[in-house]
């Protein structure tokens, strides 16, 4: 495995050791002199940090918008990275989207600017530019002076651009270091990226304390924010057995390392509420780098993506050197933060399955703002209702206990009912037997409740007929 | 060939030309205080803050952070050699806690260490030990204690009691309205470096250098002379880093002090919003009789404001919200009280607004009162307690002049189609059960000034080279609002060259001494003038000096489009400074401004604070779900009076980018505090500004057209940074109108601010039950 970092700068190759090996790449390359890219929060919720990451694939470079406060340097080993300073052509002609904004007064005080610039460079290299893939693009960017009317502006009239331009040799370079594996270490901190899966079962079993690592959006915080320092990082992001996405008649199964995004297409045509519902995790610059594996992973009491999981009845592929086994997604969080995976155990790949014809799937998530926040209640159902009947219920709620967990005693109510308001009725009544909610910050206990059970009567009045809208999307 | 001459420079006043630092902005050029390169030896700071709200230290324990390799120094109280208190308007407020601290956050003391990573883990290693006193944390329960940081301030004309008591309905009512993190970008950030003779140079976010300066001459024991402080631009300022960029640059000044090293702090986000304070929260009531028409006869009002742990600028801040409690209406007779009251959390401070925006709210929760409660139609009631002719003295005593609101409500509603949205939404909601729309109309009268007469003054300091080039600088400081932009696009108009031809250069107190801070929406109606001041004066030697070499009167020689014309005499204006400069005529100026006309008298609170009033008004419309209290804006429309414009480019900017700051006040920034006082949301994770999907999808704003100021503002021009920010409370009447919805008439919704999902249902909850 190689022991140095390489990757491409604003189009120029270059080495890097010596630096800890839990350094962000917003720190280094501002300790570097490149103080474009801005440090606004160190959570991936501002986007001052937005850079362009491109990734090797198919002989050339796939770029995303990704928050460089997340992404640790060895993490881009392999890769291409562009920042505002490097956008420009090389006679120092402004990117079409730099001039854009900054004809449309698009910019008041500036230190969001080059965060924008580089998510609508991501969003400019796409051929959507409807309003819904601007604010898509642009949702994990604050501004907190223009109101967003001008940069919103700016990005209609976006021509289209092309990728920044890596030369045929420098994508062949990054591709070949990407497929060998790193071990860089510098002090204390190692950074281990196998290529294989036998390798990194093989490294887990050996580094029973290492954080794993996928996209590093939330794992991340912890090196930001609490000031924690990794020992070992093992980063899944380029073992190929768990970057794939399989489409089946039965399914769908998700390699762990799949980014979010990568996964977004593929679950909206499975079930499209939940592609609505992955669509409002994090903002772009986080699915880009964040996965559905590492969301559950991380346990937590809310995690967007087990409702809907638990929901459709997915399981969760696990492996380790001893073999394999699989677990129901509904029992795979067993408390705060607790989850049944072994400390040499790997999550391998999600597999959902297709729901039955006539399965009605919801999944609802309730926040104080549409974007990038955090759920104060989600909700997932799958309902199969026969000859007017309840045949099939699946009822699974987030933000409502120390875990998400699925509705057991509100689907016993409804399972052989008549699909009638009285039975929603009775099942809204059942909730409360269900979840146990906190108040905090987000929300009081009582709304938290009073919120869950109304998402029933919303499914009611979806799934039945009526013209008036049962929610805001409708309008 | 010849080009046809060009009639008019590029970028003199009233164009849309770009901010000055657009590009510079998109490709990073733009320098902020952390990007600036590092001087050799520079150290970094991190603080060290309080976990008590209210406590006595008894020890600080700094010898694991001092063991820690790389720290260079652990810096407390004891350590600071002047004076230790910051406080802008009345003293006792240290720099660095001493004994006593008063709040979860508060400084206690600094690490500095070679690297900014090794000061923060450092930092963390202080321990401290201390007796808990016990907090005050509720703005209520301060209140009901009367547990204030200053004595009650009332602003009375009138006799209320007596006509509140005679009036045909008296009404009784209170909202809670919520503060506001500025959630600038850019966090707070200084960079002290130690010059010669143990002078000080500060490189500060901050909006206002010249009190930089004082607090770190008078915190360090120095002469004001002996301290420069320098900002180029700032990463949004919104009032935050008005007086509190003196902790950070304070602190800053001291850790250089003591290291003589050049010392960097830079907030992270969290302990920025743990340690600085905010918009202050209000609770707002009423006592208020009136007619059968909803004409307010008489008014009892109490603005209580969380001031936080100190008083910091909560004088003026209490100040602007009593003269704003009229908003745009005519009270007969009013009682308005203010109450400072003391909490132990963070020291809340200026805010765009500056208490303005609650003041305003108290009126329009109360117009919103009185309509509902008397079953009138909100609109009619606000028009008819507009302000009027014979119904035109404020309760501070201002005549209200040039009330330009009557004639743009009209052309609003006409414009916002709102007679038939009106009628659409009552269709819609009938038949709609769980989707409710709501529509209202707002105004905004704001008084433009500082209330305090003597902040209103600006000094200007304009060069002019001999290639014709000339530098621009005043004591006004570029925080986004495009005020550098819009100062030299008046020096442009006075020389009547190109705008490119002018450099504004960064705000240092070496250049213009004894400024006032770039606040009260005042930056260009005050260094506007001044730079005209300076510019006028330059080029009326320069037209002398031509009058003379040319042989016409100096009335007759003329600066336009790049050249000047003396009789038959035509040159560029470089050939001429250049001619000025071969016959030894000063090419340098300073400008002087004052506003005119202007006096309060604090003892009475009555007089004239402001010189005049900006107005705007807003019509919106927005959705809410009954089941969720998951809420959308549909539709905003805006009339806002700018005066003569500027630069409407600019303009637009400050009027969309503060109404939509202004709906996240008042819809979705919550701040939470534990039971022990600890701020809960403190990042943009768990602190939730609007995105670009929070704004009205159909959101039209306009300027009102050939509406030149009547007094003789800067080119006729209005103060536009703050006014537009209070647009936003025609959102929170929506939602309110859309609850309303839901009950009979005559109920009234009882709906805080911020607005929330949470606050939504359980307003719609209550109107079921009613």
């Amino acid at each position: 495995m190689r022991d140095t970092i390489r990757f491409a700068l604003n189009g120029r190759p270059l080495a890097v050791d010596g630096v800890p090996s839990h350094t962000t790449l917003l720190q280094w390359l501002r300790a570097d002199g490149l103080t474009a890219t801005k440090e606004g929060c160190a959570e991936g919720d501002c986007g001052a940090c937005t850079v362009l990451l491109g990734t090797p694939a198919d002989g050339t470079l796939d770029w995303r918008a990704v928050n460089a406060c997340l992404v640790l340097l060895p993490q881009v080993d392999g890769r291409a990275v562009v920042t505002a300073e490097g956008l420009a052509a090389a006679d120092g002609t402004p990117h079409p989207v730099q001039s854009a904004l900054a004809e449309a007064h698009a910019t008041q005080c500036g230190y969001c600017s080059p965060g924008f610039t580089m998510a609508l460079a991501a969003l400019a290299q796409r051929p959507e530019r409807d309003d819904t893939a601007i604010l898509d693009a642009i949702a994990g960017n604050l501004c907190r002076c223009t109101g967003y009317r001008p940069i919103v502006e700016a990005a209609r009239n976006l021509p289209q651009v092309d990728a920044p331009a890596a030369d045929a040799s420098l994508a062949a370079r990054l591709s070949e270091w990407s497929s060998e594996g790193l071990a860089y270490s510098a002090g204390a901190g190692r950074f281990l990226a196998p290529v294989t899966l036998a390798e990194a079962l093989r490294l887990r079993a050996a580094h029973p304390d290492a954080w794993v690592w996928a996209g590093g959006t939330d794992l991340g915080l912890r090196v930001t924010k609490r000031l924690e320092v990794p020992g070992t990082v093992l980063f899944l992001g380029r073992v190929a057995e768990l970057r794939g996405l399989r489409e089946s008649a039965e399914g769908l199964e998700i390699g762990a390392a799949v980014p979010y995004a990568d996964a977004l297409a593929a679950l909206t045509d499975l079930a499209p509420a939940v592609g609505d519902l992955v669509r409002r995790i994090g903002a772009a610059q986080v699915r880009n780098m964040g996965t559905l594996a590492g969301n559950i992973a991380t346990a937590s009491p809310i995690g967007d993506s087990l409702p809907p999981l638990i929901a459709l009845g997915a399981t969760i592929d696990l492996a380790s050197p001893a073999g394999r086994r699989t677990v129901a997604a509904e029992d795979f969080v067993t408390g705060y933060r607790q989850t049944v995976l072994r400390s040499d155990e790997l999550i391998v790949a999600i597999r959902i399955p297709r729901p039955a014809p006539g399965t009605r799937v919801a999944a609802y998530k309730i926040a104080k703002r549409i974007d990038q926040d955090i759920s104060t209640v989600s909700a997932a159902f799958a309902l199969r209702v026969e000859a007017g009947r309840v045949t099939a219920m699946r009822v699974a709620f987030g933000g409502v206990a120390a875990r998400p967990l699925r509705a057991t005693v509100t689907e016993a109510v409804l399972l052989g009912k008549p699909w009638t308001a009285d039975t929603v009725a009775a099942a809204k009544a059942a909730v409360a037997a269900d979840i146990s909610p906190m108040s905090d910050f987000r929300g009081s206990a009582d709304y938290r409740r009073l919120v869950a059970a109304n998402l029933l009567d919303r499914l009611y009045l979806e799934t039945t007929e009526s013209t008036a809208p049962a929610r805001l999307e409708a309008l | 060939m010849t080009a046809e001459p060009i009639l008019r420079a590029r970028g003199g006043v009233h164009s849309p030309v770009a901010h000055d630092s657009a590009l510079k902005h998109v490709t990073g050029e733009a320098r902020y205080v952390d990007d600036l390169p590092e001087p050799r030896g520079c150290l970094h700071v991190a603080l060290v803050t309080s976990r008590w709200a209210h406590a006595r230290l008894t020890g600080i324990d700094a010898a694991a952070a001092l063991a820690l390799p790389g720290v260079r120094a652990v810096v407390t109280a004891a350590d600071i050699p002047g004076p230790n208190d910051i406080g802008p308007i009345v003293p006792g407020e240290p720099l660095l806690a001493d004994g006593l601290v008063e709040y979860v956050g508060h400084p206690v003391a600094a690490v500095v260490a070679r690297d900014y990573d090794t000061a923060r883990r450092a930092a963390a290693l202080v321990t401290m030990e201390a007796e808990a006193l016990s907090p005050v944390l509720d703005l209520r329960e301060a209140a009901a204690r009367a547990h204030y940081v200053l004595p009650p301030t009332v602003f009375q004309r009138g006799e209320p009691g007596p006509a509140i008591e005679a009036a045909p309905h008296r009404l009784r009512g209170e909202v809670m309205v919520g503060g506001q993190d500025h959630f600038y970008l850019e966090t707070q950030a200084a960079l002290a470096v130690p010059q010669e003779d143990r002078d000080m140079l500060v490189h500060s976010g901050t909006q206002h250098p010249t009190e930089v300066q004082h607090m770190v001459a008078r915190l360090l024991g120095l002469d004001m002379n002996a301290v420069t402080v320098e900002v180029r631009r700032m990463g949004g300022g919104f009032g935050g880093k008005e007086s509190q960029a003196t902790i950070i640059a304070g602190i800053a000044a001291v850790c250089a002090r003591v290291t003589g090293r050049p010392c960097k702090l830079r907030l992270d986000r969290d302990t920025d919003m743990e340690v600085t304070g905010k918009r202050h929260d209000f609770l707002l009531s009423w006592d208020v009789g009136v007619d059968a028409e909803g004409r307010v006869l008489a008014v009892d009002m109490t603005l209580a404001a969380r001031c936080g742990w100190s008083v910091d600028l909560s004088p003026g801040v209490v100040s602007r919200a009593l003269s704003h409690a009229d908003n745009a209406y005519y009270y007969p007779h009013a009682r308005l009280t203010g109450l400072f009251c003391k909490t132990n959390t963070q020291s809340n401070t200026a805010f765009r607004g500056f208490g303005g925006p609650q003041g305003m709210m108290a009126a329009e929760a109360m117009m919103d009162h009185i309509a509902r409660a008397l079953k009138l139609d909100p609109l009619e009631v606000r028009r008819r307690n507009f302000y009027a002719p014979g119904r035109d003295v404020t309760p501070y005593h201002q005549t209200v002049e040039h009330f330009r609101l009557p004639a743009m409500l009209d052309a609003l509603l006409a414009s916002s189609d709102y007679d038939r949205r009106r009628a659409e939404i009552a269709a819609f909601n009938a038949g709609s059960p769980v989707v409710k729309k709501g529509l209202a109309v707002s105004p905004v009268k704001f008084g433009v000034s500082f209330n305090k007469p003597e902040m209103n003054q600006a000094g200007a300091l304009v060069h002019v080279y001999t290639d014709g080039s000339i530098s621009l600088n005043h004591g006004g400081t570029e925080m986004g609002q495009g005020l550098f932009v819009k100062v030299a696009q008046v020096v442009a108009e006075v020389f009547g060259v190109d705008l490119d031809r002018i450099k504004p250069t960064a705000t240092t107190t070496a250049k213009v001494p004894n400024t006032s801070p770039t606040a009260a929406s005042s930056g260009t109606d005050l260094n506007g003038m001044a730079a005209k001041v300076a510019a006028e004066t330059i080029r009326g030697r320069m037209a002398a000096h031509a009058a003379e070499l040319f042989g016409v009167a100096a009335g007759e020689v003329r600066f336009a489009a790049g050249r000047v014309m003396a009789g038959n005499k035509v040159l560029d204006f470089a050939e001429l400074a250049e001619l000025c400069h071969v016959g030894r005529v000063a090419l340098s100026s300073t400008g002087f401004y004052r506003t005119p006309k202007i006096h309060f008298d604090r003892t009475t609170n009555t007089g004239r604070p402001f010189f005049y009033f900006a107005h705007g008004l807003s019509v919106s419309e927005v959705a809410i779900d009954t089941l969720t209290g998951e809420w959308l804006p549909l539709r905003t429309d805006i009339l806002h009076d700018v005066g003569t414009s500027l630069n409407p480019a600019i303009d637009k900017g400050q009027i969309e980018g503060g109404f939509v700051q202004g709906l996240g006040w008042l819809t979705m920034e919550e701040l939470v505090w534990d039971a022990e006082g600890r701020l809960k949301t403190h990042a943009p994770s768990t602190y939730k500004i609007p995105t670009a999907r929070d704004v009205p999808r159909d959101f039209r704003v306009d300027l009102l057209a050939d509406a030149p100021n009547e007094e003789a503002t800067i080119f006729r021009s209005k103060a536009v940074g703050e006014p537009p920010f209070m647009l936003a409370m025609s959102v929170w009447l929506a939602l309110r109108d859309a609850v309303a919805s839901l009950a009979p008439a005559g109920w009234v919704p009882p709906l805080d601010a911020p607005a929330t999902p949470e606050k939504i249902l359980l307003a719609v909850e209550a109107a079921k039950r009613s």
